[in-house]
């Protein structure tokens, strides 16, 4: 039992190097890395529609309230390192997108993003959720 | 705790193991390994982590619960399950499991149903965290792993047990300061102090809204001063996970953590981190109870009150108080004249090596060797 806790927990602190979320790693305060995002709903007649306006009774900031993701407009820390954010706001984009049935018109949420890792230059990625159908 | 061994054995002595022929090689290592592990030891330190830890839980599970007593809990917005089997509660069942959880966490600490409580504890608070990846923070999965080593060492049936869940704890509590440190050693942005600069440089607004002395504040926002202050973070961080193994090093590196874990408590946001990486530090502790003696004269009333400092805080059961009221030979002749029974006997102690300490040195002694009073008392022993 000992020999697996230790095995486990040091296979967990080398996948913290290429893992998003880095469980059980321990690399604490990894980067100062910081981003901000323009997350759109994208409708069938190619509206694109900032999610900071309210949407069929939705409201980004009280459906995604976590892990510094409620205003992704505002530049932010990214709290646990770059890939940690990017992989918690693409997964928020699925979870809006699946769970927004009053929503009718909207076929896609999409993010772009600007990020700053540590002092580098900015760099632009586009996220984007499941198509709704 | 009274009427408990003093003769139990240290893991860390080195004893060998019962008689036995004894292997070579690999299979002798791993005979050692295991030896090691079952060695019986006094698990005291174990007791007092589970009493340490209980507040730890409630604190951790407090943000949870606020919620639900306004009305929302996880699903309500963006989760991220790790596993679409992972089994998700009905609202009432999954809130009532939250307050369980409280409450079997005050019952660790208050010794209550220890084993049960314990169990429920590490099963909720495991559960809650697995619940979705927005969940998992490094201060919740080592508050998880702790959890669950409690609970597989079981219960305080007796406080002699196999040595196993010390060395576990141990390991676990060395690979936070270790992976942490070694993560940062091998980033050169780390290492080389950009990262604590540009954080400085982000939270600027605040620091000069802080009570920061302004010759401190234009020193952090100075980029040289992280380019060596980064490297000393570093290792400080890896000589805490490796100095907490040797017994020379050791008290360094547990009153190194405790400053560590101050500085980052006061500047930044960890949740429970601080209080839970600072409790864990007794599984440190020699797991050896009652092997100091301490000498008071019962009648010195200065005596009395240092000997019920004793009881009250050493949660380690390190001290064994006996009260020898002195006889004019011990207390020796009087001087400038006075009757030698008027001389006020000295409080002394004899540390586990049989060395024999009196009075203020004694204090100290004592005073270093208790949990709650270790840390102002180290440096005032290293002083001396």
């Amino acid at each position: 039992m000992v020999a697996v806790v230790v095995v486990g927990q040091l296979v967990l602190v080398a996948r913290g190097y290429w893992s998003d979320h880095k469980e059980f790693a321990f690399q604490m305060f990894p980067e100062a890395s910081t981003w901000r995002a323009d997350v759109v709903r994208v409708t069938a007649g190619g509206e694109r529609i900032p999610v900071s306006k309210p949407w069929a009774g939705y409201r980004w900031s009280d459906m995604v309230a976590t892990r510094g993701l409620r205003y992704p407009d505002v530049r932010h820390h990214a709290d646990a390192g770059v890939d940690n954010q990017l992989a918690f706001l693409d997964a928020a984009l699925d979870w809006v997108a699946t769970h927004t049935p009053r929503d009718r018109e909207t076929v896609y949420l999409e993010a772009t993003v600007t990020y700053w890792y540590n002092d580098d230059d900015p760099r632009v990625v586009v996220l984007r959720s499941q198509d709704r159908s | 705790m009274p009427g408990a061994p003093v003769t139990d054995v240290d893991p860390e002595a080195g004893r060998a193991g019962p008689d036995r022929p004894r292997r070579s090689g690999l299979p002798g290592m791993l005979d050692r390994f295991d030896e090691l592990l079952g060695r019986p030891v006094n698990l005291r330190a174990l007791v007092v982590l589970r009493m340490l830890i209980g507040p730890v839980v409630v604190l951790h599970l407090w943000p949870f619960l606020s919620d639900a007593l306004d009305g929302r809990i996880y699903r309500d917005g963006f989760y991220e399950p790790y596993a679409s089997w992972y089994p998700e509660l009905p609202r009432a069942v999954y809130i009532g499991l939250l307050w369980l959880a409280a409450a079997a966490a005050v019952a660790m600490t208050l010794g209550l149903f220890v084993r049960v409580a314990t169990a429920v504890t590490f099963a909720v608070v495991a559960y809650n965290l697995l619940l979705s990846t927005t969940h998992v923070h490094s201060n919740r999965a080592y508050l998880v792993i702790v959890l669950g080593i409690l609970t597989m060492a079981g219960g305080p049936r007796t406080e002699v047990g196999p040595a196993w869940p010390l060395w576990l704890l141990r390991f676990e509590a060395s690979i936070v300061y270790a992976a942490s440190g070694f993560s940062k050693l091998v980033d050169p942005d780390w290492f080389g102090g950009t990262v604590t600069w540009l954080r400085t440089v982000h939270v600027r607004d605040e620091l000069a809204r802080s009570p920061v002395p302004g010759s401190v504040q234009r020193l952090l926002l100075e980029r040289g001063f992280h380019t060596g202050a980064a490297k000393v973070i570093v290792l400080t961080e890896l000589f805490i996970a490796v100095a907490l193994w040797w017994r020379g090093t050791r008290y360094l590196a547990a009153w190194l953590a405790v400053c560590f874990h101050i500085a980052i408590q006061a500047t930044a946001s960890v949740e429970v981190f601080s209080y839970l990486a600072i409790a864990a530090l007794v599984v440190w502790a020699v797991p050896s109870t009652r092997d100091r003696i301490v000498v008071i004269d019962p009648a010195d009333p200065g005596h009395r009150r240092f000997a019920a400092l004793i009881r009250w805080g050493d949660l380690l059961d390190r001290f064994r108080v006996v009260q020898v009221r002195p006889s004019p030979a011990d207390v020796g002749p009087g001087r400038d004249g006075q009757d030698p029974a008027d001389e006020r006997p000295r409080l002394y102690v004899i540390d586990r090596d049989g060395t024999r300490l009196e009075g203020s040195a004694a204090a100290v002694l004592v005073l270093s060797r208790l949990p709650l009073t270790a840390w102002f008392a180290l440096p005032l022993r290293r002083w001396r």
